[in-house]
Protein backbone atom coordinates (compact mmCIF):
# COMPACT_ATOMS: atom_id res chain seq x y z
CA UNK A 1 0.00 0.00 0.00
CA UNK A 2 1.20 3.60 -0.63
CA UNK A 3 2.78 6.00 1.86
CA UNK A 4 -0.43 8.00 1.89
CA UNK A 5 -2.49 5.18 3.23
CA UNK A 6 -3.91 4.78 6.68
CA UNK A 7 -4.48 1.21 7.63
CA UNK A 8 -6.88 0.02 10.28
CA UNK A 9 -7.06 -3.46 11.71
CA UNK A 10 -3.88 -5.10 10.36
CA UNK A 11 -4.77 -8.40 11.96
CA UNK A 12 -8.37 -8.33 10.84
CA UNK A 13 -9.89 -10.63 8.28
CA UNK A 14 -11.21 -7.63 6.37
CA UNK A 15 -8.84 -4.67 6.32
CA UNK A 16 -9.77 -1.07 5.66
CA UNK A 17 -7.08 1.01 4.02
CA UNK A 18 -7.74 4.69 3.28
CA UNK A 19 -5.79 5.86 0.24
CA UNK A 20 -6.52 9.50 -0.62
CA UNK A 21 -10.12 9.64 -1.85
CA UNK A 22 -10.38 5.84 -1.87
CA UNK A 23 -11.37 3.33 0.77
CA UNK A 24 -9.91 -0.09 0.05
CA UNK A 25 -11.76 -2.99 1.66
CA UNK A 26 -9.41 -5.95 1.46
CA UNK A 27 -10.38 -9.52 2.27
CA UNK A 28 -7.43 -10.61 4.37
CA UNK A 29 -7.30 -14.37 4.71
CA UNK A 30 -4.86 -15.21 1.92
CA UNK A 31 -3.76 -18.55 3.37
CA UNK A 32 -7.37 -19.73 2.95
CA UNK A 33 -7.88 -18.05 -0.43
CA UNK A 34 -10.06 -15.46 1.36
CA UNK A 35 -12.69 -18.09 2.15
CA UNK A 36 -15.60 -16.29 3.80
CA UNK A 37 -16.72 -16.69 7.41
CA UNK A 38 -19.86 -15.12 8.93
CA UNK A 39 -17.58 -12.73 10.85
CA UNK A 40 -15.96 -11.48 7.64
CA UNK A 41 -19.37 -10.76 6.12
CA UNK A 42 -20.48 -8.96 9.29
CA UNK A 43 -17.28 -6.93 9.23
CA UNK A 44 -17.83 -6.01 5.57
CA UNK A 45 -21.38 -4.93 6.36
CA UNK A 46 -20.18 -2.76 9.24
CA UNK A 47 -17.45 -1.20 7.12
CA UNK A 48 -19.85 -0.39 4.28
CA UNK A 49 -21.84 1.76 6.68
CA UNK A 50 -18.87 3.16 8.65
CA UNK A 51 -18.19 6.94 8.62
CA UNK A 52 -14.53 6.46 7.73
CA UNK A 53 -15.58 4.57 4.59
CA UNK A 54 -18.47 6.82 3.64
CA UNK A 55 -16.16 9.85 3.84
CA UNK A 56 -14.15 8.35 1.00
CA UNK A 57 -15.33 9.06 -2.53
CA UNK A 58 -14.98 5.56 -3.99
CA UNK A 59 -14.67 2.09 -2.47
CA UNK A 60 -12.41 -0.63 -3.88
CA UNK A 61 -13.21 -4.20 -2.82
CA UNK A 62 -10.26 -6.55 -3.24
CA UNK A 63 -8.53 -9.58 -1.81
CA UNK A 64 -5.01 -10.20 -0.47
CA UNK A 65 -2.99 -13.05 -1.89
CA UNK A 66 -3.42 -15.10 -5.04
CA UNK A 67 -7.19 -14.85 -5.52
CA UNK A 68 -10.05 -12.48 -4.74
CA UNK A 69 -12.27 -14.99 -2.94
CA UNK A 70 -12.86 -18.74 -3.11
CA UNK A 71 -16.33 -18.62 -1.54
CA UNK A 72 -17.73 -19.79 1.78
CA UNK A 73 -15.36 -21.54 4.19
CA UNK A 74 -16.64 -25.08 3.60
CA UNK A 75 -14.64 -26.56 6.45
CA UNK A 76 -16.54 -24.23 8.75
CA UNK A 77 -19.83 -25.12 7.06
CA UNK A 78 -19.10 -28.79 7.70
CA UNK A 79 -18.07 -28.24 11.33
CA UNK A 80 -20.76 -25.80 12.43
CA UNK A 81 -24.38 -26.54 11.56
CA UNK A 82 -25.37 -22.89 11.85
CA UNK A 83 -22.62 -21.52 9.63
CA UNK A 84 -24.23 -21.99 6.23
CA UNK A 85 -27.41 -20.08 7.13
CA UNK A 86 -25.33 -17.27 8.62
CA UNK A 87 -23.17 -17.14 5.51
CA UNK A 88 -26.15 -17.04 3.12
CA UNK A 89 -27.89 -14.36 5.17
CA UNK A 90 -24.66 -12.40 5.59
CA UNK A 91 -23.94 -12.61 1.87
CA UNK A 92 -27.26 -11.16 0.79
CA UNK A 93 -26.90 -8.45 3.43
CA UNK A 94 -23.52 -7.44 2.02
CA UNK A 95 -24.73 -7.37 -1.61
CA UNK A 96 -27.74 -5.26 -0.66
CA UNK A 97 -25.57 -2.90 1.39
CA UNK A 98 -23.13 -2.52 -1.52
CA UNK A 99 -25.98 -1.63 -3.87
CA UNK A 100 -27.48 0.78 -1.33
CA UNK A 101 -24.13 2.43 -0.61
CA UNK A 102 -24.01 5.94 -2.05
CA UNK A 103 -20.33 5.58 -2.99
CA UNK A 104 -19.45 3.73 -6.19
CA UNK A 105 -17.73 0.39 -5.63
CA UNK A 106 -15.04 -1.09 -7.86
CA UNK A 107 -14.37 -4.80 -7.31
CA UNK A 108 -10.92 -6.18 -8.12
CA UNK A 109 -11.67 -9.87 -8.77
CA UNK A 110 -8.25 -11.28 -9.55
CA UNK A 111 -7.44 -14.97 -9.93
CA UNK A 112 -10.74 -16.41 -8.75
CA UNK A 113 -14.17 -15.20 -7.60
CA UNK A 114 -16.05 -18.35 -6.87
CA UNK A 115 -19.45 -19.11 -5.32
CA UNK A 116 -19.95 -16.60 -2.48
CA UNK A 117 -16.89 -14.80 -3.85
CA UNK A 118 -18.63 -14.43 -7.20
CA UNK A 119 -21.90 -13.39 -5.58
CA UNK A 120 -20.38 -10.33 -3.91
CA UNK A 121 -19.41 -8.97 -7.33
CA UNK A 122 -23.09 -8.33 -8.01
CA UNK A 123 -22.98 -5.57 -5.41
CA UNK A 124 -20.21 -3.72 -7.23
CA UNK A 125 -20.64 -1.04 -9.86
CA UNK A 126 -17.54 -1.97 -11.85
CA UNK A 127 -15.92 -5.40 -11.82
CA UNK A 128 -12.32 -5.82 -12.93
CA UNK A 129 -10.89 -9.28 -13.50
CA UNK A 130 -8.13 -11.00 -15.47
CA UNK A 131 -8.34 -13.20 -18.58
CA UNK A 132 -7.51 -16.47 -16.88
CA UNK A 133 -9.45 -15.85 -13.66
CA UNK A 134 -12.06 -18.41 -12.65
CA UNK A 135 -15.62 -17.29 -11.90
CA UNK A 136 -18.87 -19.11 -11.29
CA UNK A 137 -21.01 -21.09 -8.87
CA UNK A 138 -19.85 -24.69 -8.39
CA UNK A 139 -22.31 -25.16 -5.53
CA UNK A 140 -25.28 -27.27 -6.59
CA UNK A 141 -23.03 -30.33 -6.35
CA UNK A 142 -22.79 -29.47 -2.62
CA UNK A 143 -26.57 -29.40 -2.26
CA UNK A 144 -26.45 -25.62 -2.00
CA UNK A 145 -28.70 -23.52 -4.20
CA UNK A 146 -27.19 -20.30 -5.57
CA UNK A 147 -30.72 -18.81 -5.69
CA UNK A 148 -29.56 -16.18 -3.18
CA UNK A 149 -27.35 -14.59 -5.84
CA UNK A 150 -29.99 -14.34 -8.60
CA UNK A 151 -31.42 -10.86 -7.83
CA UNK A 152 -27.87 -9.49 -7.89
CA UNK A 153 -27.03 -11.28 -11.14
CA UNK A 154 -30.18 -9.93 -12.76
CA UNK A 155 -28.69 -6.50 -12.15
CA UNK A 156 -25.60 -7.43 -14.21
CA UNK A 157 -26.79 -9.56 -17.10
CA UNK A 158 -29.80 -10.95 -18.97
CA UNK A 159 -32.10 -13.38 -17.19
CA UNK A 160 -30.77 -16.07 -19.53
CA UNK A 161 -27.22 -15.29 -18.41
CA UNK A 162 -28.22 -15.54 -14.74
CA UNK A 163 -30.00 -18.82 -15.49
CA UNK A 164 -26.92 -20.24 -17.17
CA UNK A 165 -24.53 -19.17 -14.42
CA UNK A 166 -26.62 -20.61 -11.60
CA UNK A 167 -27.72 -23.90 -13.20
CA UNK A 168 -24.42 -24.76 -14.93
CA UNK A 169 -21.93 -25.37 -12.13
CA UNK A 170 -18.90 -25.06 -14.42
CA UNK A 171 -16.47 -22.17 -13.95
CA UNK A 172 -15.87 -19.61 -16.69
CA UNK A 173 -12.81 -17.52 -17.48
CA UNK A 174 -12.47 -13.82 -16.74
CA UNK A 175 -12.55 -13.23 -20.48
CA UNK A 176 -15.89 -15.04 -20.79
CA UNK A 177 -17.15 -13.20 -17.69
CA UNK A 178 -16.41 -9.85 -19.33
CA UNK A 179 -18.15 -11.01 -22.52
CA UNK A 180 -21.34 -11.95 -20.65
CA UNK A 181 -21.57 -9.08 -18.17
CA UNK A 182 -20.38 -10.87 -15.03
CA UNK A 183 -17.32 -8.59 -15.21
CA UNK A 184 -16.75 -5.29 -17.00
CA UNK A 185 -13.00 -4.88 -17.44
CA UNK A 186 -10.55 -7.66 -18.22
CA UNK A 187 -6.81 -7.31 -17.60
CA UNK A 188 -4.17 -9.52 -19.14
CA UNK A 189 -2.57 -10.61 -15.87
CA UNK A 190 -3.90 -11.10 -12.33
CA UNK A 191 -1.30 -8.72 -10.91
CA UNK A 192 -2.70 -5.92 -13.12
CA UNK A 193 -6.18 -6.17 -11.57
CA UNK A 194 -5.82 -4.27 -8.31
CA UNK A 195 -3.77 -1.45 -9.89
CA UNK A 196 -6.34 -1.16 -12.70
CA UNK A 197 -9.24 -1.16 -10.24
CA UNK A 198 -7.49 1.51 -8.18
CA UNK A 199 -6.90 3.70 -11.26
CA UNK A 200 -10.56 3.33 -12.29
CA UNK A 201 -11.60 4.24 -8.77
CA UNK A 202 -9.37 7.35 -8.82
CA UNK A 203 -11.03 8.36 -12.08
CA UNK A 204 -14.51 7.85 -10.56
CA UNK A 205 -13.42 9.84 -7.51
CA UNK A 206 -13.01 12.94 -9.68
CA UNK A 207 -16.71 12.97 -10.57
CA UNK A 208 -19.20 14.95 -8.48
CA UNK A 209 -20.20 12.66 -5.64
CA UNK A 210 -23.83 13.73 -5.46
CA UNK A 211 -24.46 12.98 -9.13
CA UNK A 212 -22.90 9.56 -8.85
CA UNK A 213 -24.84 8.79 -5.67
CA UNK A 214 -28.12 9.87 -7.26
CA UNK A 215 -27.53 7.74 -10.33
CA UNK A 216 -26.60 4.76 -8.21
CA UNK A 217 -29.72 5.18 -6.12
CA UNK A 218 -31.97 5.27 -9.18
CA UNK A 219 -30.36 2.20 -10.72
CA UNK A 220 -30.92 0.31 -7.47
CA UNK A 221 -34.61 1.29 -7.50
CA UNK A 222 -34.96 0.07 -11.09
CA UNK A 223 -33.43 -3.28 -10.25
CA UNK A 224 -34.35 -6.15 -7.95
CA UNK A 225 -36.24 -4.96 -4.88
CA UNK A 226 -36.11 -6.11 -1.25
CA UNK A 227 -38.86 -8.69 -1.81
CA UNK A 228 -36.84 -10.35 -4.58
CA UNK A 229 -33.71 -10.51 -2.40
CA UNK A 230 -35.72 -11.96 0.48
CA UNK A 231 -37.42 -14.54 -1.72
CA UNK A 232 -34.08 -15.60 -3.19
CA UNK A 233 -32.48 -15.91 0.25
CA UNK A 234 -35.39 -18.06 1.48
CA UNK A 235 -35.01 -20.31 -1.57
CA UNK A 236 -31.36 -20.98 -0.64
CA UNK A 237 -32.02 -21.23 3.11
CA UNK A 238 -34.74 -23.81 2.47
CA UNK A 239 -32.16 -26.45 1.57
CA UNK A 240 -29.80 -25.85 4.49
CA UNK A 241 -29.54 -28.80 6.85
CA UNK A 242 -31.23 -31.27 4.50
CA UNK A 243 -29.86 -34.80 4.40
CA UNK A 244 -28.74 -34.30 0.81
CA UNK A 245 -26.93 -31.04 1.57
CA UNK A 246 -25.18 -32.40 4.67
CA UNK A 247 -24.07 -35.56 2.86
CA UNK A 248 -22.71 -33.69 -0.13
CA UNK A 249 -20.69 -31.27 2.03
CA UNK A 250 -19.41 -34.16 4.17
CA UNK A 251 -18.21 -35.87 0.99
CA UNK A 252 -15.65 -33.07 0.54
CA UNK A 253 -13.65 -34.63 3.36
CA UNK A 254 -12.39 -38.18 3.10
CA UNK A 255 -13.02 -41.00 5.49
CA UNK A 256 -9.80 -41.84 7.39
CA UNK A 257 -7.37 -43.55 5.04
CA UNK A 258 -9.49 -42.75 1.97
CA UNK A 259 -8.76 -40.63 -1.12
CA UNK A 260 -9.86 -37.01 -0.94
CA UNK A 261 -12.91 -36.75 -3.05
CA UNK A 262 -15.44 -34.14 -3.97
CA UNK A 263 -15.03 -30.93 -5.92
CA UNK A 264 -12.40 -28.28 -5.31
CA UNK A 265 -13.58 -24.70 -5.53
CA UNK A 266 -10.93 -23.71 -8.03
CA UNK A 267 -8.02 -25.36 -9.81
CA UNK B 1 -43.11 -45.11 -33.46
CA UNK B 2 -44.27 -42.06 -31.54
CA UNK B 3 -43.76 -38.52 -32.82
CA UNK B 4 -42.10 -37.71 -29.49
CA UNK B 5 -40.01 -40.33 -27.73
CA UNK B 6 -39.07 -40.22 -24.06
CA UNK B 7 -36.49 -42.32 -22.25
CA UNK B 8 -35.49 -42.17 -18.57
CA UNK B 9 -32.15 -43.21 -17.10
CA UNK B 10 -32.21 -42.39 -13.39
CA UNK B 11 -31.80 -38.64 -12.98
CA UNK B 12 -31.61 -38.00 -16.74
CA UNK B 13 -34.54 -37.98 -19.15
CA UNK B 14 -34.25 -37.62 -22.94
CA UNK B 15 -37.04 -36.27 -25.12
CA UNK B 16 -36.63 -36.53 -28.87
CA UNK B 17 -38.74 -34.73 -31.44
CA UNK B 18 -39.37 -37.52 -33.92
CA UNK B 19 -40.70 -36.39 -37.31
CA UNK B 20 -37.44 -36.41 -39.25
CA UNK B 21 -38.99 -36.74 -42.70
CA UNK B 22 -40.53 -33.28 -42.16
CA UNK B 23 -37.44 -31.91 -40.35
CA UNK B 24 -39.40 -32.17 -37.09
CA UNK B 25 -41.82 -29.43 -38.17
CA UNK B 26 -44.42 -28.87 -35.46
CA UNK B 27 -47.82 -30.14 -36.59
CA UNK B 28 -50.89 -30.42 -34.35
CA UNK B 29 -50.13 -34.13 -33.93
CA UNK B 30 -46.46 -33.59 -33.05
CA UNK B 31 -47.27 -30.84 -30.56
CA UNK B 32 -49.90 -33.06 -28.99
CA UNK B 33 -47.37 -35.91 -28.68
CA UNK B 34 -44.85 -33.54 -27.06
CA UNK B 35 -47.51 -32.45 -24.59
CA UNK B 36 -48.19 -36.08 -23.66
CA UNK B 37 -44.49 -36.64 -22.94
CA UNK B 38 -44.05 -33.42 -20.99
CA UNK B 39 -47.16 -34.25 -18.95
CA UNK B 40 -45.60 -37.66 -18.16
CA UNK B 41 -42.46 -35.88 -16.95
CA UNK B 42 -44.50 -33.46 -14.88
CA UNK B 43 -46.31 -36.39 -13.24
CA UNK B 44 -42.99 -38.13 -12.52
CA UNK B 45 -41.54 -35.07 -10.83
CA UNK B 46 -44.54 -34.05 -8.78
CA UNK B 47 -44.19 -35.12 -5.15
CA UNK B 48 -46.81 -37.59 -3.99
CA UNK B 49 -47.25 -39.92 -1.03
CA UNK B 50 -47.01 -42.97 -3.30
CA UNK B 51 -43.74 -42.09 -4.96
CA UNK B 52 -40.55 -42.16 -2.87
CA UNK B 53 -38.16 -40.71 -5.43
CA UNK B 54 -38.68 -37.32 -7.02
CA UNK B 55 -38.00 -38.43 -10.58
CA UNK B 56 -35.39 -37.26 -13.08
CA UNK B 57 -34.06 -33.72 -12.62
CA UNK B 58 -32.35 -33.25 -15.99
CA UNK B 59 -34.01 -33.29 -19.43
CA UNK B 60 -32.16 -33.39 -22.74
CA UNK B 61 -34.32 -32.18 -25.65
CA UNK B 62 -33.16 -32.94 -29.17
CA UNK B 63 -34.37 -33.75 -32.67
CA UNK B 64 -34.27 -37.00 -34.63
CA UNK B 65 -32.47 -36.84 -37.94
CA UNK B 66 -30.70 -33.81 -39.37
CA UNK B 67 -32.82 -31.04 -37.92
CA UNK B 68 -33.66 -30.00 -34.37
CA UNK B 69 -37.00 -28.49 -35.43
CA UNK B 70 -37.74 -26.62 -38.64
CA UNK B 71 -40.62 -24.65 -37.09
CA UNK B 72 -44.39 -24.61 -37.18
CA UNK B 73 -46.02 -26.74 -39.85
CA UNK B 74 -48.01 -23.87 -41.28
CA UNK B 75 -48.89 -25.68 -44.49
CA UNK B 76 -51.07 -28.03 -42.46
CA UNK B 77 -53.16 -25.21 -40.97
CA UNK B 78 -53.44 -22.89 -43.99
CA UNK B 79 -56.98 -21.84 -44.67
CA UNK B 80 -58.26 -22.88 -41.25
CA UNK B 81 -58.36 -20.09 -38.67
CA UNK B 82 -59.41 -22.57 -36.02
CA UNK B 83 -56.53 -24.98 -36.66
CA UNK B 84 -53.95 -22.22 -36.74
CA UNK B 85 -55.23 -20.84 -33.44
CA UNK B 86 -55.01 -24.31 -31.95
CA UNK B 87 -51.48 -24.80 -33.29
CA UNK B 88 -50.22 -21.58 -31.75
CA UNK B 89 -51.96 -22.20 -28.44
CA UNK B 90 -50.44 -25.70 -28.27
CA UNK B 91 -46.99 -24.16 -28.84
CA UNK B 92 -47.54 -21.51 -26.18
CA UNK B 93 -48.74 -24.11 -23.67
CA UNK B 94 -45.82 -26.39 -24.43
CA UNK B 95 -43.24 -23.65 -23.86
CA UNK B 96 -44.93 -22.78 -20.58
CA UNK B 97 -44.95 -26.39 -19.40
CA UNK B 98 -41.28 -26.92 -20.36
CA UNK B 99 -40.27 -23.84 -18.41
CA UNK B 100 -42.16 -24.99 -15.35
CA UNK B 101 -40.74 -28.53 -15.32
CA UNK B 102 -38.78 -28.99 -12.08
CA UNK B 103 -35.85 -30.18 -14.19
CA UNK B 104 -32.87 -28.51 -15.84
CA UNK B 105 -33.84 -28.63 -19.51
CA UNK B 106 -30.94 -28.75 -21.98
CA UNK B 107 -31.53 -28.24 -25.69
CA UNK B 108 -29.06 -30.29 -27.72
CA UNK B 109 -29.49 -28.41 -30.99
CA UNK B 110 -28.36 -31.04 -33.46
CA UNK B 111 -29.49 -29.19 -36.58
CA UNK B 112 -31.62 -26.29 -37.84
CA UNK B 113 -33.88 -24.70 -35.22
CA UNK B 114 -36.20 -22.24 -36.91
CA UNK B 115 -39.09 -20.09 -35.79
CA UNK B 116 -41.16 -22.06 -33.28
CA UNK B 117 -38.36 -24.63 -33.27
CA UNK B 118 -35.92 -21.92 -32.20
CA UNK B 119 -38.49 -20.85 -29.63
CA UNK B 120 -38.26 -24.32 -28.06
CA UNK B 121 -34.49 -23.85 -27.86
CA UNK B 122 -34.91 -20.47 -26.20
CA UNK B 123 -37.25 -21.66 -23.45
CA UNK B 124 -34.75 -24.31 -22.34
CA UNK B 125 -32.40 -23.54 -19.45
CA UNK B 126 -29.16 -24.35 -21.28
CA UNK B 127 -28.47 -24.91 -24.98
CA UNK B 128 -25.64 -26.39 -26.99
CA UNK B 129 -25.15 -26.17 -30.73
CA UNK B 130 -22.33 -26.12 -33.28
CA UNK B 131 -20.75 -23.27 -35.24
CA UNK B 132 -22.28 -23.82 -38.66
CA UNK B 133 -25.79 -24.66 -37.55
CA UNK B 134 -28.70 -22.53 -38.77
CA UNK B 135 -31.00 -20.92 -36.23
CA UNK B 136 -33.29 -17.97 -35.97
CA UNK B 137 -36.66 -16.36 -36.23
CA UNK B 138 -37.59 -15.65 -39.87
CA UNK B 139 -41.27 -15.18 -38.99
CA UNK B 140 -41.46 -11.57 -40.13
CA UNK B 141 -40.15 -12.64 -43.55
CA UNK B 142 -43.13 -14.98 -43.87
CA UNK B 143 -45.69 -12.39 -42.78
CA UNK B 144 -46.03 -14.14 -39.44
CA UNK B 145 -45.60 -12.58 -36.00
CA UNK B 146 -43.21 -14.38 -33.59
CA UNK B 147 -45.26 -13.39 -30.57
CA UNK B 148 -45.15 -16.65 -28.62
CA UNK B 149 -41.36 -16.91 -28.76
CA UNK B 150 -40.81 -13.23 -27.96
CA UNK B 151 -41.16 -13.34 -24.14
CA UNK B 152 -38.78 -16.30 -23.97
CA UNK B 153 -36.23 -14.61 -26.19
CA UNK B 154 -36.37 -11.43 -24.11
CA UNK B 155 -35.78 -13.47 -20.96
CA UNK B 156 -32.86 -15.22 -22.59
CA UNK B 157 -30.93 -12.40 -24.29
CA UNK B 158 -32.51 -9.20 -23.00
CA UNK B 159 -34.97 -6.83 -24.65
CA UNK B 160 -32.49 -4.91 -26.80
CA UNK B 161 -31.05 -7.92 -28.56
CA UNK B 162 -34.47 -9.59 -28.80
CA UNK B 163 -35.77 -6.52 -30.59
CA UNK B 164 -32.90 -6.69 -33.07
CA UNK B 165 -33.28 -10.43 -33.69
CA UNK B 166 -37.07 -10.57 -34.04
CA UNK B 167 -37.42 -7.52 -36.23
CA UNK B 168 -34.54 -8.54 -38.51
CA UNK B 169 -35.92 -11.97 -39.34
CA UNK B 170 -33.60 -14.17 -41.37
CA UNK B 171 -31.35 -16.86 -39.97
CA UNK B 172 -28.02 -16.87 -38.16
CA UNK B 173 -25.24 -19.34 -37.56
CA UNK B 174 -24.77 -21.29 -34.34
CA UNK B 175 -21.72 -19.12 -33.66
CA UNK B 176 -23.76 -15.93 -33.99
CA UNK B 177 -26.51 -17.42 -31.80
CA UNK B 178 -23.88 -18.07 -29.14
CA UNK B 179 -22.46 -14.57 -29.45
CA UNK B 180 -25.93 -13.12 -28.88
CA UNK B 181 -26.54 -15.36 -25.87
CA UNK B 182 -29.27 -17.43 -27.53
CA UNK B 183 -27.30 -20.61 -26.82
CA UNK B 184 -25.05 -21.14 -23.83
CA UNK B 185 -22.43 -23.28 -25.55
CA UNK B 186 -21.22 -23.60 -29.14
CA UNK B 187 -18.85 -26.36 -30.27
CA UNK B 188 -16.81 -26.29 -33.50
CA UNK B 189 -18.52 -29.09 -35.45
CA UNK B 190 -21.53 -31.42 -35.23
CA UNK B 191 -19.28 -34.31 -34.16
CA UNK B 192 -18.22 -32.30 -31.10
CA UNK B 193 -21.83 -31.79 -30.04
CA UNK B 194 -22.69 -35.14 -28.46
CA UNK B 195 -19.54 -35.38 -26.27
CA UNK B 196 -20.02 -31.81 -25.05
CA UNK B 197 -23.70 -32.42 -24.35
CA UNK B 198 -23.02 -35.67 -22.49
CA UNK B 199 -20.40 -33.96 -20.33
CA UNK B 200 -22.84 -31.19 -19.38
CA UNK B 201 -25.70 -33.64 -18.79
CA UNK B 202 -23.47 -35.78 -16.56
CA UNK B 203 -22.43 -32.74 -14.54
CA UNK B 204 -26.08 -31.76 -14.07
CA UNK B 205 -27.18 -35.32 -13.28
CA UNK B 206 -24.53 -35.55 -10.54
CA UNK B 207 -25.67 -32.28 -8.98
CA UNK B 208 -28.23 -32.07 -6.22
CA UNK B 209 -31.76 -32.37 -7.59
CA UNK B 210 -33.10 -30.26 -4.71
CA UNK B 211 -30.57 -27.48 -5.28
CA UNK B 212 -31.16 -27.39 -9.04
CA UNK B 213 -34.94 -27.43 -8.64
CA UNK B 214 -34.91 -24.67 -6.01
CA UNK B 215 -32.67 -22.55 -8.24
CA UNK B 216 -34.83 -23.02 -11.32
CA UNK B 217 -37.99 -22.29 -9.34
CA UNK B 218 -36.58 -19.03 -8.04
CA UNK B 219 -35.30 -18.01 -11.48
CA UNK B 220 -38.78 -18.62 -12.92
CA UNK B 221 -40.38 -16.50 -10.19
CA UNK B 222 -38.01 -13.59 -10.69
CA UNK B 223 -37.80 -13.46 -14.50
CA UNK B 224 -41.48 -13.50 -15.38
CA UNK B 225 -41.64 -17.13 -16.52
CA UNK B 226 -44.75 -17.74 -14.43
CA UNK B 227 -46.79 -15.25 -16.47
CA UNK B 228 -49.24 -17.29 -18.57
CA UNK B 229 -51.47 -14.37 -19.59
CA UNK B 230 -48.81 -12.74 -21.77
CA UNK B 231 -48.20 -16.03 -23.57
CA UNK B 232 -51.89 -16.64 -24.11
CA UNK B 233 -52.31 -13.15 -25.57
CA UNK B 234 -49.24 -13.75 -27.74
CA UNK B 235 -50.70 -16.97 -29.14
CA UNK B 236 -53.93 -15.15 -30.02
CA UNK B 237 -52.02 -12.28 -31.61
CA UNK B 238 -49.92 -14.64 -33.68
CA UNK B 239 -53.01 -16.48 -34.86
CA UNK B 240 -54.75 -13.24 -35.78
CA UNK B 241 -51.78 -12.16 -37.91
CA UNK B 242 -51.48 -15.61 -39.45
CA UNK B 243 -55.14 -15.55 -40.43
CA UNK B 244 -55.07 -12.21 -42.26
CA UNK B 245 -55.74 -12.55 -46.01
CA UNK B 246 -52.38 -10.95 -46.77
CA UNK B 247 -50.43 -13.52 -44.73
CA UNK B 248 -52.52 -16.43 -45.95
CA UNK B 249 -51.84 -15.38 -49.56
CA UNK B 250 -48.09 -14.99 -48.90
CA UNK B 251 -47.85 -18.35 -47.15
CA UNK B 252 -49.88 -20.12 -49.83
CA UNK B 253 -47.42 -18.79 -52.39
CA UNK B 254 -44.27 -19.55 -50.30
CA UNK B 255 -45.34 -22.99 -49.12
CA UNK B 256 -46.74 -24.05 -52.47
CA UNK B 257 -49.96 -25.22 -50.84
Amino acid sequence: MSDHSQSMGEGELVRLVRQGPLALLALNRPDKRNALTPEMLERLLTLLEAPEVLEARVIVLCGEGGVFCSGFDMRLVHADSRALSKLLTGLTGVVRAMRACPRPIVAAAHGAAVAGGCAVLAGADVVVTDRAAKLGYPVTRLGISPAVTVPGLLGMMSAGGARERTLDSGLISGEEAARTGLAHVCCDQPEDVIPKATRLAQHLAEKPGSAVAAMKGLLARLGSGPEDFELALRASLGLVGSGDQLARVAALWPMPGGERSGPQATS
Amino acid sequence: MSLATLSIDGPLARLTINRPEQRNALSLELLTALHVRVDELTAMTTPSPERTSAGPHVLALTGAGKAFCAGMDLKAVLGSAERSRRLLMLLAELTYKLRRLPMVVVAVVNGPAIGGGCGLVTVCDLQLTFTDNKMGFPEVDMGVCPAVVAPWLVRRIGPGRARQVLLSGGLMSGAEAHRLGMVTECVPTITDLAPAAEALLAQLAAGSADALRATKGLLNTLDGSEDWNTLEDAAKLSADVLNTPETQAMLTKKLGA
